[in-house]
């Protein structure tokens, strides 16, 4: 880092890679569900659809039927709902949750876009910052030279003095 | 005939080879006449492509089951337009089908440079060939269209019954043709770097082709989900699928590009990330033809999917190494002089649209590979799906909106307060009192009521835009207000025209919230004449209908809808048995207003005891989707659509003559 540059710049470029990979974790954190529906929403359908069980496209499917029974039946147990995210994820394995799990190297899944995206803005103020400092010490543009004589230049004054006229 | 489908293929492949060698020949000898012998054997592929299209074609129609894709993709009781969009059903049909497109959009760029770009054209060319090249020598040695069957089926397989619908008429030519055409500025770039020809020629020679390609691949997702949502039955019309992420990237990338080549058209900036971009976006193309066919990441509508993962694999590395070792093969002559002067600028605004764009393009990506990255690393199975991609997408697309609203508005170089004031505190004023009372009537999904008060900030700038505009012209020449409106747009089509197409993008955003936030859904088992209510509606089941034809069985449900006692319409839901491959499929029913979509799916019928099983969503503001689309649409017709310049008639030359732009 060249010297006398401020500190703070370098801070405020750490602070906004740590908001971003905040902002990631803050998905993470409202990805939890809290309802059936949001349950439904949390679990992918088995079926080979797709989707998730609460949006399975066939009425009367083997796995998403069967697997909204299971939702209600967990719910009545009195378990919170990571507790029955745990549940599916032990019996069906990690594949029927719709999400990725924020532990471990899931939490990559995250994360990464939004730290990603905030070296991106750190790269980009600080780039348009030395463009800015670079244009501020750029030497004034000395005066142009004078041009040879062009043949439209005679053209150009016949014009001119036509239009004024 | 197929043989001459065969022998058509063969003699493009050569075609293509030696227009390679004919354009670098002739560039770097100076030799015109190569050059144009190179342009012709272009122009000679694209028949000879053609005449392989006319072919498959014609055996599809002639339901000819001695051709092996024939067999595969169609039958003889398929209705004549779906025998025609099965060319693009399949595997080897839907690669030739590209090819096609590549070899007509390639023909078309020969034409318009054959007196314009000398330097870079015969390189840009000659890089569309290769391209073809790949494409031809799958179609010759790979994955054949006109292969032959040992023994003739009396019957076909027939199309895959989801590919019956109308939308897949338009939606796969639609989407492949913003694919294929993103190759014309993509070659002109690498022709740029290959010549060391870095300034903006080639951007000025592709725009209206950039525009071009986007406006397809904004068609064709648009067409896609249209699709998704009438044929698949979940009251959806976008489930983050790999396929829909491998067709959305490209828009992305393709967004940023069409924004960031206005800072180097105005500034000579940006030469690299222009370059990187547009190198990018046709990657991200490969990409996606790649995820389609290869089987890599499971997709509910792989319908081409096939062993020829490899070949793209190995194809898009090949492109995005040789590309990147020319990018920094000339990053020294690069690099411009920039020119910056503050944040509170236009160029800064479209900079940071340019990271937002990217940056959700990456959350895309990485949402998509990332199951496989999971079992790579950890050997465990994992699934990313809609949740994953709306959490992480929803505050950069709302980031997004809000640079929409002031990148084409705040000034060039320096925004000064005047300037801020002016084009700003009305906007802001009314975006803020909208969300304040939506808030205040009960609306407490935050990020919708973010998102409707960035709408209204957003309409609000663009509004302010045209009413300004208006003013000044009536003010200096005196035109009334819609002739001034007229003359405003026809004046400067590119930035009206922008304008239009980010309302487009705004009412796409209204239903994108409306759905997301605010869907309503039902499912219910009924007796006829018995109701139940939904969105403000009651719904009398009234019995089911059943008809049959030799292609497909028929199960309709009848659903009246009701308002205050009085029957307002008929819904028909259908279920649909296809005979050949013996398949159900979902045919739902719509019932469409600007405030909301209700929306029936006929799940299951008992027919001892008449009950039905009916799914009925209401969507609100989804009309919005469809209503942006075409106005986007117009945008970008308003935008690409020559402009006639009348050239300044100097004292010298008498009379003056009209030019297109």
């Amino acid at each position: 880092m060249p010297r006398g540059r401020p500190q703070w710049r370098w801070l405020l470029a750490g602070a906004f890679v740590v908001a971003a990979a905040l902002i990631g974790a803050a998905q993470v954190r409202s990805a939890v569900p809290a309802s059936f529906q949001e349950l439904e929403e949390s679990l992918t359908c088995q079926c080979g659809c797709g989707l998730t069980v609460g949006s399975c496209n066939h009425l009367q499917c083997d796995s998403a039927m069967p697997l909204r029974a299971e939702i209600r039946g967990q719910m009545e147990t009195g378990k919170d709902k990571d507790a029955i995210l745990t549940y599916f994820s032990g019996k069906y394995g990690e594949k029927i949750l719709s999400s990725p799990t924020a532990s471990g190297f899931n939490i990559l899944a995250w994360v990464t876009p939004f730290v990603l995206l905030g070296l991106g803005g750190v790269f980009l103020g600080v780039t348009m910052m030395r463009w800015t400092v670079r244009r501020r010490v750029a030497p004034e543009p000395t005066a142009p030279q004078p041009r040879a004589p062009s043949p439209y230049d005679k053209i150009l004054e016949k014009d001119l003095k036509n239009f004024d006229g | 005939m197929p043989e001459l489908g065969k022998l058509a293929l063969a003699i493009a492949l050569l075609l293509a080879i030696y227009s390679i060698v004919a354009n670098i020949y002739g560039a770097r000898r100076n030799a015109p006449d190569f050059v144009a012998s190179a342009r012709h054997a272009i122009w000679a592929m694209c028949a000879m492509v053609t005449i392989a299209v006319v072919t498959l074609w014609t055996a599809l129609m002639r339901s000819d089951f001695s051709l092996e894709y024939v067999a595969a993709y169609s039958s003889t009781t398929l209705p004549t337009v779906y025998k025609i969009t099965s060319l693009w059903g399949g595997q080897q049909g839907s690669l030739l089908f590209w090819t096609w497109l590549l070899s007509i959009f390639t023909s078309i760029a020969a034409f318009q440079n054959r007196r314009r770009n000398p330097e870079i054209a015969p390189y840009a060319l000659a890089v569309m060939a290769a391209v073809a090249i790949f494409f031809l020598g799958m179609l010759n040695f790979v994955t054949r269209p006109f292969d032959l069957l040992a023994t003739i089926p009396r019957e076909g397989s027939d199309l895959n019954p989801l590919l019956q619908n109308y939308w897949m008429a338009i939606h796969p030519p639609s989407l492949y043709t913003g694919y294929v055409s993103s190759t014309v500025p993509f070659a002109f770039g690498a022709a740029a770097l290959i010549t060391g020809k870095l300034d903006d020629a080639w951007i000025r020679t592709t725009r209206r082709w950039a525009i071009f390609s986007w406006f397809f691949l904004t068609l064709g997702n648009m067409f896609g989900a249209r699709w998704a949502y009438e044929v698949l039955g979940w009251g959806g019309y976008w489930a983050w699928d790999p396929v829909e992420n491998a067709a959305f990237m490209p828009w992305l990338v393709m967004t940023a590009y069409l924004h960031s080549v206005m800072i180097q058209e105005r500034k000579d900036m940006l030469k690299v990330w222009n370059l990187a971009l547009i190198g990018l976006a046709f990657g991200l193309t490969l990409f996606g033809t790649f995820i389609t066919r290869s089987g890599v990441i499971s997709s509910v509508h792989s319908f081409t999917q096939s062993g020829l993962g490899p070949y793209f694999l190995t194809f898009l590395i090949v492109v995005t190494l040789s590309y990147t070792a020319l990018l920094i093969f000339r990053s020294k002559d690069l690099r411009s002089p920039a020119e910056f002067e503050s944040y509170l600028s236009r160029e800064a605004a479209f900079l940071f649209n340019n990271l937002v764009l990217v940056g959700i393009a990456f959350a895309v990506f990485w949402g998509t590979i990332f199951p496989v990255l999971s079992e790579a690393v950890r050997g465990v199975k994992i699934t990313v799906g809609p949740p994953f991609f709306n959490k992480v997408n929803a505050p950069l697309g709302l980031v997004l909106l809000f640079l929409t609203g002031v990148g084409p508005v705040i000034a060039w170089r320096r925004a000064s307060a005047k300037n801020l004031r002016r084009s700003f505190l009305v906007p802001t004023g009314l975006g803020l009192v909208g969300g304040v009372i939506l808030f205040v009537i009960g609306y407490r999904h935050y990020y919708a009521v973010v998102s409707f008060s960035l709408c209204i900030f957003v309409v609000a700038t663009i509004v302010a835009e045209f009413y300004r505009g208006i003013r000044a012209r009536q003010a200096m020449v005196g035109e009334n207000p819609l002739t001034a409106l007229t003359h405003l747009i026809s004046k400067n089509r590119r930035r009206y025209g922008g304008y239009i197409i980010h309302i487009g993008i705004v009412m796409m955003f209204l239903a994108i919230t409306g759905t997301s936030a605010f869907k309503e859904e039902k499912q219910i088992t009924l007796k006829p004449g018995e109701s139940f209510q939904m969105g403000g509606y009651t719904l009398r089941y009234d019995g089911v209908t059943s008809s049959e034809t030799p292609h497909v069985a028929y199960l309709r449900a009848s659903v009246a809808v009701l308002d205050g006692g009085r029957q307002i319409d008929t819904m028909l839901p259908e279920k649909r048995f296809y005979k050949k491959p013996e398949q159900p499929t979902t045919e739902v029913a719509i019932r469409s207003t600007l405030g909301a979509d209700l929306y029936l799916v006929l799940g299951s019928y008992d027919e001892p005891t008449k009950m039905a099983t009916i799914q009925a969503y209401v969507n609100p503001l989804i009309s919005f989707l469809w209503w942006g689309g075409i106005v986007l649409a117009l945008g970008t017709g308003v935008t690409i659509w020559p402009t006639r310049v009348r050239a300044p008639a100097p004292a010298y030359a008498p009379g003056a003559r009209e030019v297109a732009e």
